[in-house]
This record gives structure tokens, C-alpha cells and sequence, in this order.
């Protein structure tokens, strides 16, 4: 009997089977509409799966085939398989969307639209495969696909590729990844009766601490690759930025989260850590990720680059609430693990949905000007008009202002950070200090970059030489840049409906709840039914905090941490509530104005630059000037190259230019895959000499070999 | 650093008591002519004859002076053979035409004011700059000196405009939003001062904006633009008589 | 601190005997030497323009005489041009190049001595006489926006000349005018500061900041907002109001530029000045320059926002300007200067309140001066900001108190005294690092100096008449100099045969500081700027005339 998920999925993989068959068998001649239109209906199929597993609460199972000494193929969607299935499909709806406008304008003649459609349903398959795996050939296997599919996808316009590099070079680092994790499962399923979840799960109760730590490792770095983590990310901002912008979104938005996904399943869920060094070691690494991230993010002039470098960011936010989450489990306190993995899994769903609204905006941005230079672009509030609007909005939500959801979730991942006083491991308590700060300045940084970006590119006059590319001036704002845009606003003013949702991965992998530990009933509780202390209770609802008892369903509005007698409330906000407030007072401030200054008159007048008979583009602030600060003071980080400063005269003393250019390379790029990629270059030129083409040598070669092998048959 | 603090209360209070009671200390103002009675015609006219400015003139016996020309040469005052009498004041604000309008009264006690050097010597900037020390401190009057002419209600305009300010002066005016009042400051203001109308000076902020209020002298003393300022918030009314060149002669 | 030292260690004295057999001997044939006149010591009359920059180079960097200005005339149908320098001790040197009007075009020297950049960019814009090897003649005085090319309003050759008087001719402002950038690095701009900046109470200059976000690379001025040709519509005018131009063309040194006019007058007719009021001239060139000076300090201290310093040193400026008015009749020292001496006299009694206000103004100054050395927020806006080197102050001809401030201690009162210096003793500041706590110093220690000269020319004062008759002779031609506030002031006329000025040039410390001021806000934050230019203290109308 088939429950409404299953029904769901087997209709997804039907409508995906479809799309790769009519993508590949009318030659591309089938009209876009349609193509599209199953895409949309495939994510909302996913997010229907997702929404009844997590809505009954109950895993759906389903076998897929046998297969011969590897045991059955099983599916398995579990709540935190469904969380993670809902966010993907709620960004490839306005993924699918996106495509539409690109289509038509760079792909015609050139690319074949089959090919294109063949890999997009696959891919879709392939991240469905891997989320509802529930044995490791499976999961391997579409992780294999998938790697394989980004790839191709990645260097779709082989033609037009400018950096063809970072495609390989995305596919080898992911291969290298996956090589790690294939380590990592055969590691676990050592002592296993066969190779499905469950049984690793039993199994892992018996393996030795060595083991564990060699299984994290594997699993983290391994997984750590698609994620996103340093020192494995080196890939990502060349890769971003070398994409076409019709499939950014989608390795941005839902292939990160993949990553997230394996090192909570094998790290968290199947082979849980005894001690607290690794969550630790997770912090640490997430803390640093972020950091660099950031630092990157706000001096780079490239729009993709900088948000490639923002997704690092982001990573690293997620990964310390990982570790923290981790760290309390394995410490046994319940209450901080719930509260760290909520604000992961939050963080997670959220970057989702910003960073692909910020990608496809700058899609948006790159076909109407042809250029994604900060320093070239300018005023485009006033040529792009609805796009400032949801870009705006994006960009309010990863700097983590409120009422947005960027807000909601960092704030729950520095408050769990603050908990570490729960701790009584010392050095635990100062990493999470450090790292607790490092997160804090990470934060600051955000703010700096996205009023960098916004400010410069959509404010201001217009500094470069482009022109509008008519098709794109309208007024009207895009379907899918609203959609994504109302989803941020949504999740960030209604956190008290999302966390019980993520509750029912939460309390699974921690044993406590969260929607209990976070979410206080005030909407249900009353002086009798006891739910909470009567004083506590009496005290909020004085100020307000039972409001909207009547109207919202729900247990209350209030995100709430509560301590012990003397420390009643250890954190507390409500952006539902904040929201209100801040619309009343707008509300407010507005009839008072308009009401006050009725008989004032606007003049408007050109802008007042000092007397100066016009304001030049080339006076006013840049990108380069406006985050220079920012490289002065992380100078020791940067470490900038001159490459030229040059002051060129015309005669003694007058100068007619003076030229400077400078060369970064990135930190992680030099302290790790410049020093990696010398050391294979040197192991390869080593090997490189057996090759001399003598035969003679190659027959002795494998006599040798032969030799050494029999040895060690009759040793062993 | 705190001894700033107990250096300045130490030095006290500087500060004139205008407009509340006259000032008298010595040095505050270089005075002006007055019209004075000769006692001949002759002698009026020689006297006439001396002013450089053309702000003399002989009308029978009497020498009539006409302060807005007067570019405090000295040489009526002493040196030479004929000199007119001199009074020590400073309260000079005319306006040039018989309407004029003060701002409303919100600004009375909060004006903010903009300056724009048009080509002046230094010495008409500098004595406004003046009204900023601790002697004058038009603070404690609710005026002060702005940097951008959005925020302003007053614009003072010293020199005679020369050509290349004309533009940024222009720009500085219709920047102003409305209500605003232009006020010309020092002889080279009003009428080209020395420099006149020429190729390179447009001789007079009249030329080139409406004025609404005129400071003689040169420099009128920081008392006389501070009187000037007073008449255009509105704390003092501005006397004219039939004609707009003398004042209480 | 302060390192003062005596005249005779600062002043190499140039001998001008050997100095002009040098160039006899050096340029031999392209060169004829002979006594000038009208103040000029030695006038080298140069016939062949090729071997001018060398010849300035010579005398610039060999002789080490320090560069005063060009002059450039229009007369009977050439133009004449004279190159002014200084030999210290002995004299000016002239160097005379004549060029007919149709080969207008002469050798440029600003790659040997980069002050005179400035003077020959100038001469192109109003004169439109070009200049080879100069590259970036054009748009200076006449801005581009607003000026056509080839306007030259000061020429009068082969033209009906452009009456200063007149109503000015058509221009056409040009709207797609850019400003002239230089530096070529990918995040660059160049953010704009006025002309109408701090509120106008700061004179009207334009400067473009190239910067890349910190640091100024280059720092582009444009002056001459100010410009009201001066020059021009003195021509033609009788003495007596071009004495009224040169006490107004720049008031907070009026009493300077009137004396310099006065002393190239009498020098001109011969007339010799009353001692009275040769001291009495003395004595009010040093109140001017005290008052001056305190000005100076207390725009430094506004300009850091240090509010208690500010305030103390307006009560002192203030106090100094009521003094004066007390004294002579009027705040800035108006209407005194005359050629043959002073307009009028003095009692003792003003005397004596004078000398109690100096001393006042003296003793508060030196409270202020050591309360600010222990002021460590204050120095740290000041030390090591706005460095000029003592190669960069020799190379840009710095004068004045900037340049005393980086070593290179040039003032005309020792070096060649005019009008009664000569019996004067005091000493000249010198400092060598260069930065704005120099010339802090320098302006202390020069205030205090002014003051005790003050006190010498009261006591040096006998009774006796302060003007002498002094008749403006037709057709003369003399240089009258002195060293006013900010720094050498040179006053050259030509008056014709009736007695009116054909020809009066200007040439102010100002202009010459203005042009290397860039030196000292390149490379230091854009923040640092405005305290840069409140150090310097420079004079935008007195550069602009």
C-alpha cells in the first residue's frame, strides 16, 4: 500500500524518466514550456514527499532491487532525509523557473537543449537517490552519478568556457572526496552483517576509538569537498564562478547541502563519536572556513566570486553548529546538542534559499549589463527596479538583519556556541570561546560585504560603459526571485513553526526535543494546565507574549532558552513579534509624517558634489576603495603580490600615469593545493621515469612484481 | 587632557554680551564715515574728491556718505587735508531695495548658514570665521555654520564673485531648498568692491543671485555680519530710511 | 625642538662678482651681462633661448641662488620675459630672454627648476606663449570648463586689448569636461573635496584625491576660483589705485604686498623714507605677521578638532585683530602703507598699549605652545603627517614657514634686507623633519620673534616726519619685495610715460607653495588632508590675485 511519500516518489521518478526521454528523443524540439513544466512539478513532488514524512512522522521504506553479493538496494526517507529532500525541492522550483530566461537567449543552435534537459532530470534523480539511500552501494553510487552530472553540467558550454580548469578540477577534487568516503563506509562495515544502514548503525557500537576517528576524518573531508570546507574548497569559487549562470543556482542552493547531509548521516547518525574531539575538531574547522570565507568574500569585486566565497562562509557557520552539536551530544547534554543542530539544520535550509535568490540575481544582473563587476556597475536600482527589490531582500538575509531568516538562524548558532559554559572540558570552553568570537567577527564581515554589494552595484550612478539588454527592463518582478524572496521573509518571521518541524530530525539524532527546549507553549499554556511555571508564565504574559493566541495556531511566537532558578531566561527573541512592532512603528511614523508635512512641497534637485559643474562615475566610491580597509587590516592573510607600480612620466616630475595592479593568491590555495598539486607533480615525475619505453625493463618490472607477490603470499 | 578643561574655565567667559547691550571694548570695529558738515562747498567737495570708492558726496555744504561704496581706504579719516567724522559702529545691515521679507519666525532662534568664498581678499571670510571664536559664538544665538547647502537657510557671499566661482556660487544657491535668504557681505560683494565689473569679476553677488540683505564695509566687522544675521532670522527689524544709504546720519 | 640658528650660518652668501664671471665664463657668447636697475643687482640679457634652462639650471642648483619668479611682458611687439633669482646677501639676478611674438615659443625650464611650472603655465594661459617641453600647458588659470582655448586675456599684441573694465566675452561652459586622471589601478577614484568645502569657511580650492580607498596617491589642486585679475586691471590705472590693489588682493598680508608696491615706487622715483617711518613700517609688518601666525595656529588646532586649543588661540588672534584696530584704525592694517612712507603717525600712548597687548598675545602663546607639546592625541595627528623632505623643499622652492619647516630657511629680511632690517636682530626657526608638528613649531617660534621685534623698532623710534614726497616718475621700472606671512612676496612695476602702470606682476609665496603642496598629501590617509592643509596654511586668494 502505497503512502502518500511513496506515491510521491515513485511519480517523481516517473516524471524524471520522462523528462530524460523526451529531452533525448525529440532532439531538443520539444518546447521549453513543458520541460519545465515537469521540472516543477518534480520539486513540488519532492517537497510533497518531504512534507508528509515529516507531517506523519513516519519513515517511508521501500526496496529497490537485489543485487548480487552487495545485498538489496533499500530506499529509506527518515525525517532528516525529508528535511533535506524539502529544501532541495524548494529551491529547484524557482531553479527550473530560472532556466526558462536563459535558455532561449544562449543556448540556441549552439548547445543542444537535449543534452542539457538529459543531465537536469538525471541530476534531479541522482539527489533524490542519495538523500532516500538507505544502504551504502546506493548511496555511493548516486553520489557517483552526481558528482559525474555537476561535472558535466558545470562545463556545459564547453565553447564558451573561459576557465575549463575549474571543472576538472571540481571533478577531481570530488573524486578524491569520494574515494575518502568509500574508505570511510568500508571502515564501518568492517564488522557488519551487510552493507544497509541499520546494520552499520549496529555495527558501529563495537568499533575501536581509533577507528571512529579514522571514519570522521575520512567522512568529514570526504564529504567536506562538496560542502565546501577548508582545506578541500579550493575548487569552489573557480568552479562558481566558471558555471553558467542557469545551473549556478543549483550547485550553490543543492548540492552544498549534500555535503551536510553525508557527514550528518555517517558522522552523526551511523557512527556517532564517543568523545568530543571530533565535534571539536569539526568546530574548529567550520570556525576557520567561515572566516576565510568571509575575508575573501568582502574584498573580491566579482559578484559570483564573492558569493562562491560567501557559500564558504555560510559552510563553515553550519559545520561549527555541527561540531557544537556533536560536542554536546558526546558531553551528554542534551539540551545545547538539540539546540545546535536545530540552528544547523536552520542555517542550512536558509543559505539554501538566499544564496540561490542571490545567484539568480546576479544571473539577472549578468544578462542585462554583461558584466558582474562591482566597479562597472552602479545605479542599477534605477534601471533594474524590482530586482533591487528581492536582491535587497537577499541581501538583508545573509547579512543576518531581521526580520529575515538569515537572522534567526545565526543567532541560534551563536547562542549555542554561548552554551559551552555547560562544558567541563577546559579546553573545550576556550575553543568554543575563540571559535564563538571568530563567528562573531565572520558576522560583522557579512554585513560589510553584502552592503558592499548591494550598495555598489544597485546604488550610486552607473560607473561602467554597459548598456541595458532591453528584454530584461521590466518592471515586474520575476516569479521565481518573489517566490524565494517572500520564503526568506517567511522562515525568518516564523521561526516557532519551523523549528518543530526540523524537531523531528532533531530528536531522533539527539534524544531531546527541541520544539520543547526552544519553542515555550505560551500559546497553550494556561495557570492550569501547568505546562510551565506559573511566575515564568505570569511574567510573559505581561508583556505580551501569549498575543495572537487566537489567530495563529501553533505553541507561541517566542524562541526561548530557559535556565535555571536564579537565570530564569538564558536567551529569548521573537521575530514575529519584532516584525509586528516594526511594522506598527513604520506604519505609525509614516501617517505622522505625511500627515505633518501635508503643505511642504518636494523640489528635487541634482546632487550637490561641492560646486563642481558635474559628479563624475570616476568620483565616486568603488568596490576596490569601499572594502580596502578590510584588506589593510587582514594583510597577513592576503598577502598580495605587486605586480605592477609603476609611475610613468612624461618629463621630470610630471606624471602623466601611475599604474598599479596586484596579484592575490588565496590562502588556501597556497598553504594546500599549490604544495598537494607540487607533490603529486614530483611523485608523478618520479613515476614518470620508469616509463623509458625499454622493453626489457618492463619484463623485469613485472618479474619483479611477480616475485614480491608470491613472497608475500608465502609470509602471510 | 583634563587641563583643557580647567584651562578653559580658568581663561572664563569671553563672550560679548550682544545683542542683549551694546559692545564697547575698543578694536571691535574700524567705524565708518558719517555725513558731515563742512564749511564750504569747496571744502565738501575737495573731500568728495579724496574718496577713491566714490562713496563721498558733495551736496552743498555737506558730505554725504554712502556707506555700501565705502571701502575703508582711511584716507577720509585721517592723512588727508579733509577728513569726515567718524563713528564707532557697527550695526550696519541695509537691504537693497525697500521690501524686505525676513524668514519666518521658526527660524528665529535656529539658522543654519552657508558661505561661499566668490573670489574675496580673505579679510571678509576671515571675519566671519571669526563669529565661530569665543568673543562672538553665534552657537549660543541657535546659528550656525554648515557644510552643505541642503541643510542651509542663509547664504553669505563674500567677494565679488570672480567668473570661475559664478558657476559653483549658482550651484550652491539652487541647492538651497526654499525658504532661503542671500545676504552680500563687504563692499566687494555688494558692488565689486575694488575689482568692479570686469572680465574676470561680475562685480557684486547682485549680478548673479537675488540679494536680499547687504553688509557694508570692508570687512564689516564680525559685529556688523552678526547684526546682519540677527535682521535676517528676525530678532531685530531693519530700519531703512527714504534713502537706503544712510543710516541714523 | 626648535634649532635656531644666526644668519650668518644660514645664509651662504652668493658673491656676485664671481657668480656673474661664472656665467660669463660658462655661457660665454649666448649671454650679455650688465647691471640691472629698478632693484635688480645683475641683469643677464640671454640671445640665445636655447641655453636658457641651462642657465637656469646653473644659477638654481650650482650657485645655489633661490628662484623668484617669471615675469612676462608684451612690449613693442616682443614679448619679454624675465626670470627673477636670488643671490643671497648680494642681490636679485634677472635673466632676460626677449623672443619676437611670432616664434612665440620658448624653451621650458620647469624640468631643471619644477617651481617654475607653475609660473609657465601660467604665462601660456593668459598670454597664450607657449612653452616647449612643458606637458600640461592649458587649463590652470582659465578652467577648461568654462574658458575656450586661446583666450590669453592679457595679451595686447595685434588685438584690441581686452579692457579689464569690459564686460567679459562669450564663453561657453563645456559639459562633457573630465578632469585629468592619473592613476590607472582598477578600484581608483578620485573623490572631489569643493570648491565650496568646510562649510566656505575654507577658501575656494578644488582638489581631486586619487585614492584606491586608504591611501591619496595623487593629489590633483585646481585653484584659481579666486582669480580676478589683479594684474590686469591694474594696467592703465594711476599709483594711487594700484596701491589699493595690492593692500586687497590678499588682506591677511595686506600690509606686506602694500609695502612691497610702496618700496618698488620709491625705489622707482628715488624717494627716501623717513626713518620713523621706516621702523613704524617694521614694526606693523611683524604685528601683521604675529596676528597672522596666530590665525595659522588656530586653524591647525580647529582643524583636529582639538576645541579647547582652537578657542584659546581665536581669543588670542581676536585679541591681536582689536589691537590692531585700536592702533591704526582698522583690523587688518588698511590704508597705512603709501609710497614714501606711512599715511599716518602714532601717539606714545597707543604705543604703549600696543606693546602690552603683543606681550599679552606672547605670553598666552607659549602657555599654549607647551600645553599642546603634552597634548600626545594632538602631536599624534601632526607627527609624521604631511612630510616634505629637505630635497623635496629644495626641489619645489618651498618658502616661508613650510619651508623652514623641512630645512630650507630662506627669508628676505636676512637674506636682503629692504627698508630698515638691516640693523634688526632676530633669529629665523629652522626644524628639518618636515611634518606638520614642524611647522607648528616654526610658526610658534616665528611668532615669538615678530614679537621681539616689535619691541626693538618701539624702542628704535624717534620722533620725526612718516611720509616723504615721493613723485612716480614716467617710464620707470622696479622690483619692491618683502617677506610677508607666508613667505617671499616680489611686487614688479612698469609704469609709462604718464605716469600710469603699464605692466604690475605679483608673485606671492602662495602660488609657489600651492604648486608643491601635493608632495606632502600624497601617500598619507585621505583623513589626514584637511589637518595637511591646515599646516601648511596656505592662502588660496593670495596664490590666485
Amino acid at each position: 500500500m502505497l503512502t502518500w511519500t511513496g506515491a510521491a516518489l515513485l511519480l517523481f521518478f516517473i516524471l524524471c524518466a520522462c523528462g530524460v526521454v523526451l529531452s533525448a528523443a525529440t532532439r531538443g524540439r520539444c518546447p521549453m514550456r513543458v520541460l519545465v513544466g515537469f521540472s516543477v512539478i518534480c520539486s513540488i513532488l519532492m517537497m510533497l514527499a518531504a512534507a508528509t514524512a515529516l507531517a506523519t512522522g513516519r519513515s517511508f521504506e521501500a526496496t529497490l532491487w537485489n543485487l548480487e553479493g552487495l545485498g538489496s538496494l533499500k530506499l529509506r526517507l527518515d525525517m532528516l532525509s525529508a528535511i533535506f529532500l524539502f529544501a532541495a525541492g524548494l529551491v529547484y522550483l524557482p531553479a527550473s523557473l530560472f532556466v526558462r530566461n536563459f535558455v532561449e537567449a544562449r543556448f540556441r543552435g549552439r548547445y543542444p537543449m537535449r543534452r542539457y534537459g538529459v543531465l537536469h532530470f538525471a541530476l534531479m534523480a541522482s539527489i533524490v537517490l542519495i538523500l532516500t539511500a538507505n544502504d551504502a552501494p546506493l548511496f555511493l553510487i548516486s553520489w557517483e552519478c552526481m558528482s559525474i552530472l555537476c561535472y558535466l553540467l558545470v562545463n556545459y558550454e564547453w565553447g564558451r568556457q573561459t576557465d575549463s580548469r575549474a571543472g576538472y578540477i571540481m571533478l577531481a577534487m570530488s573524486e578524491a572526496g569520494f574515494l575518502a568516503v568509500v574508505v570511510a563506509f568500508s571502515i564501518a562495515g568492517r564488522g557488519a552483517s551487510d552493507w544497509s544502514f541499520p546494520a552499520l548503525g549496529m555495527a558501529a557500537a563495537h568499533l575501536s576509538n581509533r577507528a571512529v576517528w579514522g571514519i570522521f576524518l575520512l567522512g568529514f573531508l570526504g564529504f567536506g569537498v562538496k560542502a565546501g570546507l577548508v582545506p578541500v574548497n579550493f575548487w569552489l569559487p573557480r568552479c562558481y564562478t566558471a558555471t553558467p549562470p542557469i545551473f549556478v543556482p543549483v550547485l550553490a542552493g543543492i548540492t552544498l547541502n549534500l555535503g551536510f547531509y553525508g557527514i550528518l548521516r555517517l558522522n552523526a547518525d551511523l557512527v556517532p563519536s564517543h568523545g568530543i574531539g571530533t565535534g571539536l575538531f569539526a568546530l574548529v574547522t567550520g570556525s576557520i572556513t567561515a572566516l576565510v570565507g568571509i575575508l575573501y568574500a568582502t574584498t573580491d569585486n566579482d559578484m559570483k566570486t564573492m558569493l562562491a566565497h560567501s557559500s564558504i562562509e555560510n559552510t563553515g557557520i553550519i559545520v561549527a553548529g555541527v561540531g557544537a552539536f556533536l560536542v554536546f551530544r558526546a558531553s551528554g547534554h542534551g539540551v545545547a546538542a538539540a539546540i545546535a543542530l536545530t540552528a544547523a539544520l536552520y542555517h542550512m535550509v536558509n543559505h539554501s534559499v538566499y544564496k540561490t535568490l542571490l545567484f539568480e540575481g546576479v544571473g539577472d544582473i549578468e544578462a542585462a549589463t554583461g558584466t558582474r563587476e562591482m566597479d562597472r556597475l552602479g545605479g542599477l536600482a534605477h534601471f533594474l527596479p524590482a530586482l533591487s527589490v528581492v536582491f535587497l531582500v537577499g541581501c538583508l538575509s545573509i547579512s543576518a538583519i531581521p526580520p529575515f531568516n538569515g537572522f534567526v538562524s545565526e543567532w541560534l548558532t551563536l547562542q549555542s556556541l554561548l552554551r559551552s559554559a555547560v562544558l567541563l572540558s577546559p579546553a573545550g570552553k576556550i575553543l568554543f570561546a575563540l571559535c564563538g568570537a571568530s563567528l562573531a567577527l565572520t558576522a560583522a564581515l557579512a554585513v560589510t560585504c553584502f552592503v558592499k554589494v548591494y550598495a555598489m552595484s544597485f546604488l550610486g550612478i552607473k560607473r561602467g560603459e554597459w548598456k541595458l539588454r532591453g528584454h530584461q527592463k521590466s518592471t515586474r518582478p520575476q516569479f521565481a526571485l518573489t517566490y524565494l524572496a517572500i520564503a526568506c521573509f517567511l522562515l525568518g518571521i516564523l521561526p516557532t513553526y519551523v523549528i518543530p518541524v526540523l524537531n523531528r530530525a532533531v530528536e531522533p539524532l539527539v534524544g531531546t526535543s527541541a520544539t520543547v527546549s526552544l519553542v515555550p507553549p505560551f500559546f497553550t499554556a494556561t495557570s492550569e494546565n501547568q505546562q510551565l511555571p506559573p511566575a515564568f508564565l505570569g511574567d510573559f504574559h505581561n508583556i505580551g507574549a501569549q498575543t495572537g493566541r487566537e489567530i495563529f495556531p501553533g505553541r507561541g511566537l517566542v524562541v526561548l532558552v530557559r535556565g535555571s532558578e536564579q537565570n530564569p531566561v538564558i536567551f529569548a527573541m521573537s521575530t514575529s513579534y519584532g516584525f509586528i512592532a516594526l511594522a506598527i512603528l513604520l506604519f505609525v511614523t509614516w501617517i505622522v509624517v505625511t500627515r505633518s508635512t501635508r503643505k511642504r512641497s518636494v523640489v528635487r534637485n541634482e546632487l550637490w558634489a561641492g560646486g563642481i559643474p558635474r559628479l563624475l562615475p570616476e568620483m565616486t566610491y568603488t568596490a576596490t576603495g569601499f572594502s580596502n580597509p578590510v584588506r589593510v587590516v587582514f594583510q597577513a592573510i592576503f598577502r598580495p603580490d605587486i605586480v605592477e607600480d609603476t609611475r610613468k612620466t612624461v618629463a621630470v616630475h610630471f606624471r602623466t600615469a601611475i599604474l598599479r595592479r596586484r596579484e592575490e593568491t588565496h590562502l588556501v590555495d597556497r598553504l594546500f593545493f599549490h604544495p598537494v598539486g607540487d607533490a603529486i607533480g614530483w611523485f608523478a615525475r618520479l613515476l614518470a621515469g620508469m616509463h623509458h619505453g625499454r622493453l626489457n625493463a618492463y619484463v623485469a618490472y613485472t618479474i619483479g612484481f611477480l616475485l614480491v607477490m608470491l613472497l608475500l603470499f608465502r609470509l602471510s | 587632557m583634563s587641563f583643557w578643561f580647567w584651562h578653559g574655565i580658568r581663561k572664563g567667559v569671553q563672550t560679548t554680551r550682544y545683542p542683549r547691550a551694546p559692545e564697547s571694548a575698543g578694536g571691535v570695529t574700524p567705524g565708518r564715515p558719517v555725513t558731515t558738515e563742512f564749511h564750504s562747498a569747496e571744502e565738501a567737495a575737495l573731500a568728495a574728491s579724496n574718496c577713491p570708492a566714490n562713496a563721498i558726496a558733495a551736496d552743498g555744504n555737506r558730505a554725504r556718505v554712502d556707506l555700501r561704496r565705502c571701502i575703508h581706504c582711511q584716507r577720509c579719516h585721517f592723512g588727508e587735508p579733509h577728513v569726515l567724522e567718524w563713528r564707532s559702529d557697527y550695526e550696519w545691515a541695509t537691504a537693497p531695495t525697500e521690501k524686505y521679507e525676513a524668514l519666518p519666525r521658526s527660524y528665529r532662534r535656529s539658522l543654519h548658514i552657508i558661505v561661499v568664498d566668490a573670489g574675496d581678499c580673505g579679510a571678509c571670510l576671515h571675519e566671519v570665521k571669526q563669529l565661530n571664536n569665543p568673543f562672538y559664538n553665534i552657537h549660543r544665538l541657535g546659528m550656525f555654520f554648515t557644510a552643505t547647502p541642503r541643510a542651509a537657510d542663509v547664504l553669505l557671499v563674500v567677494g565679488p564673485v570672480s567668473e570661475n566661482m559664478r558657476g559653483p556660487l549658482l550651484k550652491t544657491y539652487e541647492a538651497m531648498p526654499d525658504p532661503k535668504r542671500v545676504v552680500a557681505v563687504g563692499a566687494c560683494a555688494i558692488n565689486g568692491g575694488v575689482f568692479g565689473h570686469t572680465f574676470m569679476s561680475a562685480g557684486g553677488a547682485a549680478s548673479v543671485l537675488p540679494v536680499n540683505l547687504e553688509i557694508p564695509g570692508d570687512p564689516p566687522p564680525p559685529l556688523a555680519v552678526l547684526d546682519g544675521l540677527l535682521v535676517v532670522a528676525g530678532r531685530k527689524p531693519l530700519i531703512l530710511n527714504e534713502s537706503p544709504v544712510e543710516r541714523n546720519a | 625642538m626648535t634649532a635656531t640658528s644666526s644668519p650668518v650660518a644660514l645664509f651662504r652668501r652668493v658673491e656676485l662678482d664671481r657668480l656673474a664671471a661664472a656665467v660669463q665664463e660658462r655661457f660665454g657668447a649666448s649671454v650679455s651681462l650688465s647691471r640691472g636697475d629698478g632693484g635688480v643687482a645683475l641683469s643677464i640679457t640671454l640671445l640665445e633661448p636655447r641655453a636658457l634652462p641651462e642657465l637656469c639650471k646653473f644659477l638654481f642648483w650650482d650657485a645655489g641662488c633661490s628662484f623668484g619668479g617669471l615675469i612676462v611682458e608684451e612690449r613693442q611687439g616682443k614679448w619679454c620675459l624675465s626670470y627673477l633669482f636670488l643671490a643671497a646677501g648680494s642681490g636679485w639676478i634677472e635673466i632676460l630672454l626677449q623672443v619676437l611674438s611670432s616664434a612665440s615659443s620658448v624653451p621650458s625650464t620647469s624640468s631643471e627648476i619644477h617651481a617654475a611650472d607653475w609660473h609657465e603655465r601660467e604665462a601660456e594661459d593668459l598670454f597664450g606663449l607657449q612653452f616647449e617641453g612643458h606637458p600640461r600647458l592649458g587649463d590652470f588659470i582659465l578652467h577648461d570648463q568654462i574658458w575656450p582655448e586661446g583666450a590669453a586675456p592679457h595679451r595686447r599684441l595685434q588685438r584690441k586689448s581686452m579692457d579689464a573694465h569690459q564686460a567679459h566675452f562669450r564663453r561657453r561652459p563645456n559639459p562633457d569636461w573630465r578632469p585629468l586622471l592619473v592613476v590607472r589601478d582598477p578600484g581608483a577614484f578620485a573623490m572631489p573635496v569643493g570648491p565650496v568645502y568646510e562649510g566656505g569657511l575654507g577658501q575656494s580650492v578644488h582638489f581631486l584625491l586619487e585614492t584606491v580607498g586608504e591611501d591619496v596617491v595623487r593629489a590633483v589642486p585646481r585653484l584659481f576660483y579666486n582669480f580676478r585679475a589683479v594684474e590686469k586691471i591694474a594696467e592703465g590705472e594711476p599709483v594711487s589705485r594700484a596701491l589699493l590693489l595690492a593692500e586687497r588682493f590678499a588682506a591677511t598680508s595686506s600690509f606686506a604686498h602694500s609695502l612691497a608696491f610702496s618700496l618698488a615706487i620709491e625705489r622707482m622715483s628715488g624717494a627716501e623714507v623717513p626713518v620713523r617711518a621706516k621702523h613704524l613700517r617694521i614694526l606693523l609688518g611683524e604685528l601683521e605677521r604675529l596676528r597672522h601666525h596666530a590665525g595659522a595656529i588656530t586653524g591647525i588646532c580647529e582643524s583636529t578638532a582639538l576645541a579647547v586649543a582652537a578657542s584659546q588661540a581665536a581669543i588670542i588672534e581676536e585679541r591681536l585683530l582689536r589691537a590692531s584696530c585700536q592702533f591704526t584704525g582698522h583690523r587688518y592694517l588698511f590704508g597705512l602703507n603709501t609710497p614714501g612712507g606711512l599715511r599716518r603717525d602714532f601717539t606714545n600712548e597707543s604705543f604703549a598699549e600696543l606693546l602690552k597687548s603683543v606681550d599679552l598675545a606672547t605670553s598666552e602663546l607659549r602657555v599654549l605652545e607647551e600645553r599642546l607639546h603634552f597634548t600626545s592625541s594632538f602631536l599624534d595627528r601632526l607627527e609624521d603627517v604631511g612630510l616634505v623632505s629637505p630635497d623635496q623643499a629644495r626641489d619645489l622652492n618651498f618658502m616661508g614657514p613650510v619651508g623652514r619647516a623641512s630645512g630650507r630657511c630662506h627669508d628676505l629680511r636676512l637674506e636682503y634686507p629692504y627698508g630698515g632690517y638691516e640693523g634688526y636682530t632676530f633669529e629665523v626657526p629652522r626644524e628639518v623633519e618636515g611634518d606638520g608638528y614642524a611647522r607648528l613649531r616654526v610658526l610658534f617660534q616665528e611668532a615669538y620673534q615678530s614679537a621681539n621685534v616689535i619691541h626693538q623698532a618701539a624702542e628704535r623710534l624717534q620722533p620725526g616726519p612718516v611720509t616723504a614726497h615721493c613723485e612716480a616718475p614716467s617710464g620707470g621700472v622696479a622690483l619692491g619685495w618683502t617677506e610677508a606671512p607666508i613667505g617671499a612676496a616680489l611686487h614688479w612695476v612698469r609704469l609709462d610715460n604718464a605716469g600710469l602702470v603699464e605692466r604690475y606682476r605679483i608673485i606671492t609665496a602662495s602660488f609657489n607653495n600651492w604648486h608643491g603642496f601635493r608632495v606632502a598629501v600624497e601617500d598619507f590617509a585621505f583623513q589626514d588632508f584637511p589637518i595637511i592643509l591646515a599646516t601648511f596654511g596656505l592662502s588660496a586668494t593670495e596664490c590666485d590675485r
